[in-house]
């Protein structure tokens, strides 16, 4: 255990490089989404980290203990988000029109390859341990496991690119690209979305063993601990959640963790000529987009790092900054899954940030499609015994 | 002495009148700040990256897609009269509105729309230094729409004397017209050491220029700020290479954006008779049976 004077020495230092980093860039005025991807990066990480938003330990710990707080704050954060997004969507797309969809919003492709994908990505979560947005804000914890798990997703993504032309000419050319407003309007869609999100929380608490968790979450507790130690009360998660991916959409693109992955695997790995000279329509279609890198700042890069560097500062502050030394066995798993997830994330264009939370705020059917297949595979992860013994 | 008077007035409305063109191609910053809420303005916003023109405008802007609302989705071809009438429609813009266009890009695409609203006889104005210099003086940006009312303005059919087609080329090239072409893609592309810049793929199977082109790149009539360079220099730079406005231009690049861009300078500035060919490039070098020079020798797939 780190000192607690070391300790937040180092989590103010991380927070005052963040600010340096951004009033540096802001010298710049073509730079200002790279400011605002920064900031919304630390701001995520230190949300992600102190609520635990990792929607694979969540879904665990509803599956395993009945604690529903997890899976509560997920769905703040959809309906939350969706009423957020529909703000700025109805003000740029005033009438939903045929053929017309809100600019960068991940509206993706709806079909088989999808859900398979979903599915994929989902078992990949639970081998590998969570999703690939909680690996980021894990490796601020000093997570063993998830740098293993993210180098397999590199190797999950390039697989990915060499499985997407035979896949694409098989399906995904086919597959439409369905956004609920074109077919319920911009109210219908968010009603349907609201109910959906309405009906499932019933569920969550109708199931939940809620004795254990209100006793738990109870009882005043020291400010400052509360903010700075404690696990943040999933509303509020969910709120935050929802409101950085709407502003993070109106003002610079959907919120997403994969792309800048996606991108330096794709160029490097056209560089040395492993990938097919095109990747059928792959450029034109909505989601977290891998383009072969032309300048060393992207947004969504330095979205990631703002990410793993606020939630470092945040964990150092709580004192979960724990860095141990992973067994020969987590890390195979954690290369297995991650590899899963990085050839599921490539497939879906995206994964349980980039496809999940912000195609469901778009009232993309791409995202629902995720979140239902995401969450069967995660399930069949944890609970099918061959794959539960794999994942032990 | 009252027909001198009558002649001299005559001939001062018409140096007046040429003066005013000129200078009127192009506004400033200034002059758009000034005129946000002059009802007879309408400015248009023709940005190709997506999502720019949503996260922030310039206030009042209307946003003209490229890739539907300037072009027809389906053949290669400026959009039609009657979709292009319809867009006009339902922004207002009548007989007396002063049309101003701004883009990303350079004001590549914004030059292509002055294009396309002078084929349909509308003189649109290009902000100089588009929507980059608009940032850089860190001036209002806006999220909103406006609905502007309808107008009933009536377009004409094209203007076909201010587009060049493929005959129209051969022709100049082969000396069967007057006509000069200026190639304003980069002197790589020029001499066919590439098909095509960087980054973008390459559609064209041969490498070079149409016979007799000479090759003045758009960068070198633009300012470092992106605005462009006054009438007289552009004007000393396109005499150097002989072309000085006593025979026709037609301009051309690879997909006919950027040659827009010159032919704005050229036709609007300097008042030149100028031509964009807009099958461009992307035409020429596919077509068969046409002459072409390639200075480099650089062969399709070729090892």
């Amino acid at each position: 255990m780190l000192d607690i004077r070391l300790r937040s020495f180092a989590a103010a230092a991380i927070l005052l490089a963040i600010a340096a980093g951004a009033w540096l860039l802001s010298a710049d005025p073509a730079a200002k989404g790279l400011v605002f991807s920064l900031l919304t990066g630390a701001g995520l990480g230190v949300v992600l980290q102190r609520s635990r938003f990792c929607f694979l330990c969540n879904l665990r710990d509803f599956l395993d203990e009945r604690d529903p707080r997890g899976v509560l704050a997920i769905l703040v954060a959809l309906g939350f988000g969706a009423i957020l997004y529909s703000v700025v969507v109805m003000s740029w797309v005033p009438v939903p029109q045929p053929g017309r969809l809100p600019p960068n919003a991940h509206i993706g492709p709806v079909g088989p390859v999808l859900a398979v994908a979903s599915f994929v990505f989902g078992l990949g979560m639970a081998i590998s341990g969570s999703c690939l947005s909680a690996h980021f804000y894990r490796l601020g914890e000093g997570s063993a496991t998830s740098p293993f798990a993210i180098v397999g997703a590199a190797v999950g993504f390039l697989l990915g690119f060499l499985t997407w032309n035979p896949l694409y000419l098989w399906s995904i050319s086919e597959s439409p690209a369905l956004w609920l407003p074109h077919f319920l309007g911009h109210a219908g869609s968010l009603t349907l979305t609201l109910l959906i999100v309405g009906l499932l929380g019933i569920l969550v608490h109708v199931l939940a063993n809620w004795a254990d968790w209100t006793a738990a979450t109870a009882g005043p507790s020291n400010p400052l601990k509360a903010i700075l130690v404690d696990r943040w009360p999933p509303v509020a998660a969910g709120l935050l959640v929802g409101t950085l991916s709407a502003i993070f959409y109106f003002r610079v693109a959907p919120l997403g963790v994969t792309a800048e992955l996606g991108s330096l695997v794709r160029t490097g790995a056209s560089g040395i000529g492993l990938l097919p000279g095109t990747l059928l329509g792959l450029d034109t279609l909505r989601g977290c987009a891998t383009v072969v890198k032309q300048a060393l700042l992207s947004n969504n890069g330095i979205l990631v790092v703002g990410l793993v560097a606020g939630s470092l500062a945040s964990a150092l502050a709580a004192d979960q900054f724990r860095p141990r030394r992973p067994t020969a066995r987590q890390i195979a798993r954690s290369v297995f899954g991650g590899l899963l997830l990085g050839w599921g994330a490539m497939t879906s264009l995206g994964c349980t940030v980039g496809v999940l939370l912000s195609g469901i705020h778009a009232g993309a059917v791409s995202g629902w499609v995720f979140l239902v297949f995401c969450t069967l595979g995660a399930w069949s992860g944890l609970r099918a015994p061959v794959l539960r013994r794999l994942a032990k | 002495m009252k027909r001198i008077a009558k002649l001299t007035s005559v001939l001062v409305g018409l140096f007046l009148a040429s003066g005013a063109q000129a200078s009127d191609a192009l506004v400033t910053a200034d002059w758009v700040q000034d005129n946000l809420a002059n009802p007879n303005v309408r400015i248009f916003e023709v940005s190709v990256d997506t999502g720019v023109y949503e996260r922030g405008h310039i206030p009042g802007a209307v946003h003209l897609d490229w890739h539907t609302d300037l072009v027809d989705p389906v053949k290669r071809d400026i959009a039609d009269q009657a979709a292009f009438e319809a867009m006009l429609r339902e922004a207002g813009v009548s007989r007396d509105t002063t049309v101003v266009l701004y883009g990303d890009n350079n004001n590549w695409f914004a030059a292509w729309g002055a294009w396309v609203f002078d084929v349909y006889g509308i003189e649109a104005k290009l902000l100089d230094g588009g929507r980059k210099l608009w940032e850089a003086q860190g001036l209002p940006l806006d999220t909103a729409l406006v609905d502007h009312a309808d107008s009933l303005i009536e377009l004409p059919e094209r203007n076909t004397a201010l587009r060049a087609r493929l005959n129209d080329v051969l022709d100049a090239s082969e000396g069967r017209s007057a006509a000069k072409l200026v190639d304003i893609r980069s002197n790589d592309e020029y001499t066919g050491k590439v098909f095509a810049p960087e980054g973008v793929k390459e559609l064209a199977v041969r490498a070079g220029h149409v016979p007799g082109a000479v090759n003045v790149p758009w960068g070198k009539i633009v300012k470092e700020d992106g605005t462009f360079k006054s009438a007289d220099e552009i004007k000393a730079i396109y005499a150097e290479q002989g072309i000085d406005g006593s025979s026709p231009v037609i301009t051309y690049c690879r997909i006919g954006e950027r040659s827009s861009h010159t032919w704005f300078a050229l036709k609007r500035i300097l008042g030149y008779d100028a031509r964009n060919y807009d099958g461009s490039w992307t035409e020429y070098g596919n077509a068969v049976g046409v002459p072409v020079v390639n200075v480099a020798g650089t062969v399709w797939t070729g090892k």
